[in-house]
């Protein structure tokens, strides 16, 4: 039925309201499955180390750290400061290694190079190294999330 | 090439007309208990709800005596919505059994049985123990306190039934205890091999429900005057939604204001925990096992009270064929039977809980 000067008829109304209350109802349900089915994320908002296991006692010596799932390097520099970093390459998610004679990372799976700051250097990597901040605590070595120390 | 629409092309290869059709002009009879032929379909929801959350729940469940408990901790605590993604699990579970013993006993009760419909209702009986089944695996599954009490007790009590039993308990339990062996087990019956069987009983059952039609009550069928009755599509597909809808509210409602927790971690070495019980649904046969003197003349009383129910059972299963005479005398004394039984389920269960 349509009414004299009416844009819709009465079924297309009722239509239209059902299917789009059914939608909603759809939507609700739907929102809850896809959110569970994305795993939280799991990145540590900290690490902490035995100062005692990572004394690095040269410049340019180095040792890696599991940083949650991934591995972490930390890494002594020339002035006797301590450098941690996310060793995964910028490209494609490999872990890559330091080299301590030729002072740079390396990641096999591109040929991706990084100077000894994690700068990308040469080959496929789009960015730096992810970099971590290191707090010397006593007898622990803090490693944060890169702005988060407190 | 003449021109055709996609539907038409699809028409061509898949036929599907045909089932379209059928639900078109299938009817479905009105009386006064027309109300019962929702129960079916009530189940068929809360086991699509099953599927759909136990799927999820797979994505993070971890079946190991190490990581059981450590990785539902993890749904209950970490994941997004996973407290509700599990309490709807077990909340459609509750409310699935449920409305299998309402099917069965209203079918009951109604003769839905009587011939040709014999063998609906005994694939019918195999699908309540597939269901059973399910509830029996799922329960172990977070390895917490309750459950692994709860599987040492219900795999011990198959060791009573004579020159078998020992057998079929060490099958059940993958071993002569209740070990982290038992949840791989159950976990692989409760994930793989009962939803195939299920499956496939469900499909014949659901087949022979459509080759025969919706039974109608004896009292119906005597008055010898054509019953009024909806197609099926849309008329009874609305009321449905509308019973769906209530369901669904009320499944939802009870997953959020009561969710399931989660007991203390296993401990093999532990002393059963005080109160332990089993699901609601095993209560009435708990309270008789329990009834049951150690010995009655001489012979273990868990071993008489293990033969009653699997003869109970067998009448059970084999109910259209005893049921001869449906509207007579015989016929008014099976249907008592079934108010007997519910009567005896309910006292029993309630004996238990107070």
């Amino acid at each position: 039925m349509k009414l004299k000067d009416s844009l819709f008829t009465r079924r297309k109304f009722l239509n239209t309201l059902i299917g789009g209350w059914l939608t909603a109802l759809g939507a609700t349900i739907i929102q809850p499955v896809i959110k569970f089915i994305f795993p939280p994320y799991r990145e540590p908002e900290e690490v902490i180390l035995p100062a005692a296991d990572y004394e690095l006692p040269g410049p340019n010596s180095f040792k890696t750290f599991p940083w949650g799932s991934k591995p972490g390097i930390l890494k002594r520099n020339d002035d006797g400061s301590l450098t941690a970093f996310v060793a995964v390459c910028t490209h494609l998610d490999c872990n890559v290694t330091y080299l301590p004679e030729q002072r740079k990372f390396y990641c096999a799976c591109h040929d991706g190079w990084y100077d000894e700051n994690g700068i990308n250097i040469a080959g496929p990597p789009p960015r730096p190294l992810r970099r971590l901040d290191v707090i010397v605590e006593g007898e622990k070595i803090i490693i944060r999330r890169k702005g988060e120390s407190a | 090439m003449p021109k055709q629409s996609f539907r038409e092309w699809l028409e061509t290869r898949l036929g599907w007309g045909q089932i379209v059709n059928f639900l078109q002009k299938k009817e479905v009879p009105r009386h006064k208990h027309t109300l019962w032929y929702y129960t079916g379909s009530a189940i068929l929801i809360f086991l699509v709800i099953q599927i759909i959350t136990g799927f999820m729940l797979l994505l993070y469940y971890k079946p190991t005596l190490e990581k059981a408990y450590q990785s539902v901790t993890q749904i209950m605590t970490e994941v997004s919505y996973g407290w509700v993604i599990r309490s709807l699990h077990h909340w459609s579970a509750t409310l699935m059994i449920a409305f299998v013993f309402i099917h069965l006993l209203s079918l009951w009760i109604l003769k839905a049985y009587r011939p040709p419909r014999e063998l609906t209702w005994m694939s019918g009986v195999i699908l309540l123990f597939l269901t059973l089944a399910f509830g029996f695996t799922g329960y172990l599954l977070p390895w917490d306190e309750l459950s692994l009490a709860a599987t040492k007790v219900g795999t011990e009590i198959p060791s009573t039934i004579p020159l078998i039993g020992r057998w079929v308990t060490q099958l059940l339990r993958g071993g002569a205890d209740v070990t982290g062996d038992t949840l791989t087990r159950f976990f692989g019956l409760h994930v793989s091999i009962l939803p195939l069987s299920l499956i496939l009983v469900l499909g014949f059952h659901l087949y022979l429900i459509q080759k025969h039609g919706m039974s109608v009550p004896l009292r119906e069928e005597k008055q010898n005057r054509p019953l009024p009755s909806y197609p099926f599509w849309p008329n009874f597909i609305l009321r449905e939604s509308v019973f769906w809808l209530i369901l669904l509210g009320s499944l939802i409602t009870l997953s959020l204001f009561l969710p399931r927790g989660l007991g203390q971690p296993a401990d093999l070495m532990a002393p059963a925990p005080v109160g332990v019980r089993p699901e609601w649904y095993f209560l009435f046969l708990f309270q008789t096992l329990k009834l049951f003197p150690a010995t009655i003349l001489g012979i273990p009383g868990d071993t008489i009270a293990i033969l009653l129910v699997m003869v109970a059972v067998g009448l059970f299963f084999f109910l259209p064929l005893l049921d001869t005479d449906p509207a007579g005398r015989k016929g008014k004394v099976i249907t008592w039977a079934a108010v007997a039984f519910i009567v005896y389920a309910v006292v029993m269960s309630l004996w238990s809980v107070l």
